[in-house]
C-alpha cells in the first residue's frame, strides 16, 4: 500500500521524473568516456559502441537518465528513434579531429531541425583538449557555425574527459538550464 | 474497500497507458518513453500482452529496445522476450541492441548473461553474429555451469545460422572441451550440441571419435544430471560400441540403474544402450539382464496410451530379437477395455509374439483371451482379434491346439454375421498350415463355406476372396456345385482385384477337367484380354499356351498345379536382419514407431538439390538414348534383307551414335561401356561432330545405306 503513495507522492513533486538527456556525436569522439566519467567518475576502457549504452545518475537532486548514442555512421541514422521526450543533448566532438569538422556540424544542424528536439538544450563538449593540435572552444564554434543557432539555449564547453575537465562545469550549465525549462 | 481503493490508487499513480482514440499503439509507445520508469516497465508488460494475444506490436521495436538497458531483470526478460519474438522484423534496428548484449553477457548476474547469449544467438540477424564472437567465448568460459550450458547449445545455434563463423571463430574446440567439463548438464548439453553438428554436416566434428574418448565422463554424468540430459547422453553411448566385454559389461552395470527411471524416454533409452551392449557380453537367456529389461519395459505399460503406443511398437522390434524376453509378462499385455484402439490392435501384436510357443497353459490362457476379444464390438478390434487367432494357432502349431482354435473360429463365424472375411482368412492359414492331413479339419472348413450362399457378396476383400477361391481348387471334393461357384467369380472377373483373378485363373486351370470346356476358354479370354494387371495377363498366356501345347499337355497342367504350396511356418511378419538391426540402433526414435531407418526417411538433406538434377540428367538421357534407339530399329526394319555384314555395320554405327550421344550429354562413365568404345574404333563412319540432333543421326544412317 505504501507503495502506491509514495508513487503517487513521486508523480506529484516529480522525485522520480527522470530528465532524458542524449550524448551524440562522431564515432571516437569520447561519448562513452564521458557518460562513464559522469557516472562513477573514472575513465573505462571503451570499445566502439554498437548501439547505446544508458545510465541513470543523480545530480544535483535531478535524476538523470543519460543515453549515449554510438557514433558510427551505420548507426547515425538511428538517433532519431531516441529523440522524443528528451530535455537536453550533448554532443560531443572531437577537437583535434579538423578533417571531420564539418561531418559533425551537418551532423548537428540536421539534428537540431528534428521538430521533437526543438525545446532541447544543447550543450557541446569541444572534448580531448589534453591532445596536442586540439582545436578551442571558439574554434570549433566557429566551425560547426553554432552561432546560427536561434532559438535555443546552447553552450560550449572545453573539456577533456580522460582528464575530467570541463565536464562537470558544462554539465553544471546544462542542469541549470534544463531546470528552468522544465520548471 | 481496501481493493477498491487500491484499484483507484493503481490508476491514479501508475497510469498504465489506456486505449485512447489515438490507438493502441500510439498510446503504447507513448508510455514506452514515459520519464517515469514505472509507467514505461507498465507499457513493456502492455505490450508483451498484445504480443502474446497475437497483435502486431513490431512497430514498437525501437521503442521497446530503448528499454533494454534496465537494472531490473523482469523488464529485461520481458524486453528479450519482445526481441526474440520481432527482431526478424527489424533487422537493421537489432544493431542497437548489440551493446546491450556484449555488457549484459558480462552482467554479474548469471541468469542475464545468459539471456543475453541466449538471445544473440537465436535472433537471425547477421549483423548481431558480426559481434557474438567476445560475449560467446567469455560464456563458454564462465564460472557458472548454468551459463557454460547455455553457451555450448548456443554454439550449436550459431552453427545452424552460420556455418562458416562458426568455424571461423574456432568455437567448436570449446565445445569439445565441453565435454571434459565437471558439471554433467554441461556435457550433456555439449554432446547434444555436437550431434546436432554432426548431423548437419558430419566433416566438422569427428563425433564418433570425441563419443569414444568420452564414454567414462558420460557414465559418470549420467547419475547426476536431469532427465534431458541423460536421454542425450545415453543417446551418445548407444553410438558407442565397447572394446571388449569387460567395457560392455561396465556399461550396462552403470546403465541399469535407469531402466527404473520415472521417465519413459530414459527407460527406453537405457534399454537401447544395454541392448546394443549386449552382444558383447557373454549372457544366457536368464541372466538377470534381461529380467531388468523386462521390468523396465513392463514400467512402460503403466504410462498414458500415446506412450504405450511408443512402447508397445518398441517392444514389438525387441521382441523379434529376444523373442524370450517378456514371456512371463504375458498378462500386463492383456487387452484393458478403456485402451484406445490403437493400443489395443498393438497390443494384441505384442501378445501373439511374445507368447512362449512351447508353455501349453499359456498358450491356452491367451487363446480364452483372444476369444473375448473376439466377441468385442469395435469391427477392427476383433478382426484383428479373429487373425491373432490364427496367428496364435500356427505359432503353437499342435494338431490339437489348432483343432481347439479352429473350432472357435468356426463357432465365432456362425455366431457373427460380419466377420466371414476374416474368419475365412484365418481358417485358410490354419489349413494351410496343418490341415493337408487333417480330414476332420477340411470338412468342418468346407462344410462351412458350402452353405454360404452368395459369396460375392459375403466377402469383401480381395484377400478373403482369393481364399475361398483357393479352398475351392484345393479341396474340391468337398464342395458340391464347384463350376456354379465359380461360374459367380469369372462373371464379375473384371471388377474383381489381381489376387482374386490370379486365384480364381489357377483353380479353373487345376479344375479344367471337371469343369465344362467353356469356363475355362472363357475366363481365358476374360484374363489376357479384360484386365490391365501384367502378372494375370501374363500367368493366363503361360497357361494357355500350355493347355495348347499339342502332346500330353494334361500332366503338364497337372504338375504346374498340384504342386503343393509351402507349408506355412508363420503368419507373423518379420523384418530383414538389417532392418532389425537398424531398428535396434534406433530404439526410441521416431524411426522405432514407423519402423523405418532414419537414413530412408531423411531423403532430402544435404545435397539433394545435387541429387535432383543429376537423377533428371540421367533420365533424360535414357530417354533419348531410348528414342534415338527406336528410330534406328525402324530404319534397319527397311533394309532386314541385306547380307549380315551390313547388319554389324548397323550394330557398330549405332553404337557410335550412341557414343555421339553419350558426348553430347558429357557423360560421365557412369555405366562403362568398353565394348561400345572399341566399336567405335572399329566403326566404318567416323563420327559425326556437328550433327548431334537425332534427326541428323538418323540421316547419318540412312546415308550409311
Amino acid at each position: 500500500m505504501g507503495n502506491f503513495f509514495s508513487s503517487m507522492f513521486d508523480r506529484l513533486w516529480g522525485v522520480n521524473k527522470e530528465m532524458r538527456i542524449l550524448i551524440l556525436g562522431l564515432d571516437g569522439a569520447g561519448k562513452t568516456t564521458i557518460l562513464y566519467r559522469l557516472q562513477i567518475g573514472e575513465v573505462v576502457t571503451t570499445k566502439p559502441t554498437i548501439g547505446f549504452n544508458v545510465e541513470t545518475l543523480v545530480y544535483k537532486n535531478l535524476k538523470l537518465n543519460v543515453w549515449d548514442l554510438g557514433g558510427q555512421t551505420s548507426i547515425r541514422p538511428y538517433w532519431r528513434c531516441y529523440y522524443s521526450n528528451t530535455a537536453a543533448v550533448i554532443f560531443v566532438v572531437d577537437s583535434t579531429d579538423k578533417d571531420r569538422m564539418l561531418t559533425a556540424s551537418k551532423e548537428l544542424h540536421m539534428m537540431l531541425q528534428e521538430e521533437e528536439l526543438q525545446d532541447a538544450a544543447l550543450l557541446v563538449f569541444a572534448n580531448k583538449q589534453d591532445q596536442p593540435g586540439a582545436l578551442s572552444a571558439s574554434e570549433v564554434s566557429k566551425q560547426l557555425s553554432l552561432v546560427e543557432l536561434k532559438d535555443r539555449s546552447w553552450s560550449i564547453v572545453a573539456s577533456s574527459a580522460i582528464k575530467g575537465e570541463g565536464i562537470s562545469e558544462g554539465l553544471d550549465w546544462l542542469i541549470d538550464v534544463v531546470r528552468e525549462e522544465q520548471l | 474497500m481496501e481493493k477498491k481503493l487500491k484499484k483507484f490508487l493503481q490508476n491514479a499513480t501508475r497510469v498504465a497507458p489506456k486505449i485512447s482514440k489515438k490507438g493502441e499503439l500510439f498510446e503504447l509507445r507513448n508510455g514506452l518513453v514515459s520519464q517515469y520508469p514505472q509507467t514505461r516497465k507498465d507499457a513493456i508488460k502492455k505490450t508483451i500482452q498484445q504480443m502474446t494475444l497475437g497483435k502486431d506490436v513490431s512497430s514498437l521495436f525501437p521503442d521497446i529496445l530503448k528499454n533494454i538497458a534496465a537494472s531490473d531483470v523482469e523488464q529485461k526478460k520481458l524486453v528479450y522476450l519482445y526481441v526474440m519474438n520481432y527482431a526478424e522484423t527489424h533487422p537493421e534496428l537489432c544493431i542497437l541492441a548489440v551493446n546491450t548484449f556484449v555488457s549484459d553477457a558480462q552482467d554479474s548476474n548469471p541468469l542475464i548473461r545468459c539471456m543475453a547469449i541466449r538471445t544473440m544467438s537465436m535472433i537471425r540477424v547477421d549483423k548481431i553474429l558480426e559481434y557474438v564472437e567476445i560475449p560467446l567465448r567469455k560464456t563458454l568460459q564462465d564460472d557458472n555451469p548454468y551459463v557454460r550450458k547455455t553457451a555450448v547449445i548456443c554454439v550449436a545455434k550459431l552453427f545452424a545460422l552460420n556455418k562458416e563463423l562458426c568455424q571461423e571463430l574456432g568455437v567448436l574446440e570449446d565445445l569439445v572441451f565441453a565435454l571434459e567439463d565437471s558439471n554433467p548438464m554441461v556435457v550433456a548439453n555439449a554432446i547434444a550440441a555436437l550431434s546436432d553438428i554432426y548431423s548437419a554436416d558430419s566433416s566438422v566434428v569427428p563425433l564418433p571419435k570425441l563419443i569414444q574418448q568420452h564414454v567414462s565422463q558420460f557414465l559418470l554424468a549420467l547419475n547426476e544430471c536431469t532427465e534431458w540430459a541423460r536421454i542425450i547422453i545415453l543417446g551418445a553411448l548407444a553410438e558407442y560400441t565397447a572394446k571388449d566385454s569387460i567395457e560392455a559389461g561396465e556399461i550396462i552395470d552403470r546403465v541399469t540403474p535407469h531402466l527404473q527411471h520415472a521417465n519413459a524416454a530414459v527407460v527406453l533409452a537405457s534399454i537401447k544402450v544395454v541392448i546394443k551392449n549386449i552382444p558383447k557380453i557373454q549372457t544366457n537367456v536368464d541372466s538377470p539382464i534381461f529380467s531388468k529389461i523386462s521390468s523396465g519395459l513392463v514400467s512402460l505399460m503403466s504410462t498414458p496410451p500415446e506412450m504405450q503406443y511408443v512402447a508397445l511398437r518398441n517392444i514389438r522390434i525387441i521382441l523379434e530379437k529376444y523373442p524370450q524376453l517378456l514371456s512371463r509378462e504375458l498378462r500386463i499385455f492383456y487387452v484393458k477395455f478403456n485402451d484406445p484402439l490403437y493400443v489395443k490392435l498393438e497390443k494384441i501384436d505384442t501378445l501373439v509374439r511374445l507368447v512362449d510357443p512351447s508353455n501349453l497353459k499359456q498358450c491356452t490362457l491367451l487363446l480364452a483371451e483372444l476369444k473375448e476379444y473376439a466377441l468385442e464390438f469395435e469391427p477392427e478390434f476383433v478382426s484383428r482379434a479373429i487373425l491373432a487367432l490364427s496367428q496364435l494357432g500356427v505359432k503353437y502349431s499342435d494338431v490339437k491346439f489348432i483343432r481347439k482354435v479352429l473350432d472357435i473360429i468356426v463357432e465365432l463365424c456362425n455366431t457373427r454375421d460380419s466377420f466371414q472375411d476374416d474368419c475365412l482368412i484365418s481358417m485358410c492359414n490354419l489349413l494351410r498350415h496343418a490341415g493337408h492331413e487333417e480330414d476332420e479339419m477340411i470338412t468342418q472348413v468346407c462344410s462351412l463355406a458350402q452353405v454360404w450362399s452368395s459369396v460375392e457378396s459375403l466377402l469383401q476383400t480381395d484377400y478373403a476372396k482369393c481364399n475361398y477361391v483357393w479352398l475351392l481348387g484345393q479341396f474340391p471334393a468337398k464342395f458340391s456345385n464347384i463350376e456354379q461357384k465359380l461360374q459367380v467369380f469369372i462373371d464379375s472377373f473384371t471388377q474383381e482385384e489381381s489376387l482374386t483373378q490370379m486365384s480364381l485363373l489357377i483353380t479353373v486351370v487345376r479344375l479344367h477337367a471337371s469343369l465344362s470346356g467353356s469356363v475355362l476358354q472363357n475366363l481365358l479370354n476374360l484374363a489376357t484380354t479384360g484386365t490391365d494387371e501384367v502378372d494375370v495377363r501374363d500367368m493366363a498366356i503361360m497357361y494357355w499356351r500350355c493347355l495348347s501345347l499339342e502332346d500330353s499337355n494334361d500332366d503338364l497342367i497337372n504338375e504346374l498345379c498340384n504342386s503343393s504350396l509351402p507349408e506355412v511356418a508363420t503368419t507373423l511378419d518379420t523384418f530383414s536382419p538389417e532392418l532389425l538391426e537398424t531398428l535396434l540402433a534406433e530404439l526410441s526414435l521416431l524411426s522405432s514407431i514407423y519402423y523405418r531407418p532414419v537414413a530412408t526417411m531423411t531423403k532430402f538433406n544435404m545435397g539433394s538439390n545435387n541429387g535432383l538434377k543429376n537423377k533428371q540428367l540421367d533420365e533424360l538421357q535414357f530417354l533419348a538414348r531410348d528414342e534415338i534407339l527406336k528410330n534406328m530399329n525402324e530404319d534397319n526394319l527397311l533394309d532386314f534383307d541385306d547380307d549380315s555384314n551390313s547388319a554389324t555395320n548397323t550394330a557398330v554405327t549405332n553404337s557410335s551414335v550412341l557414343g555421339d550421344l553419350n558426348d553430347l550429354f558429357d557423360f560421365t562413365p557412369v555405366q562403362p561401356q568398353p565394348v561400345e568404345d572399341s566399336m567405335q574404333n572399329l566403326s566404318l563412319k567416323p563420327k559425326t561432330e556437328s550433327s548431334t540432333t537425332k534427326s541428323s543421326n538418323t540421316k547419318d544412317l540412312l546415308d550409311l545405306f
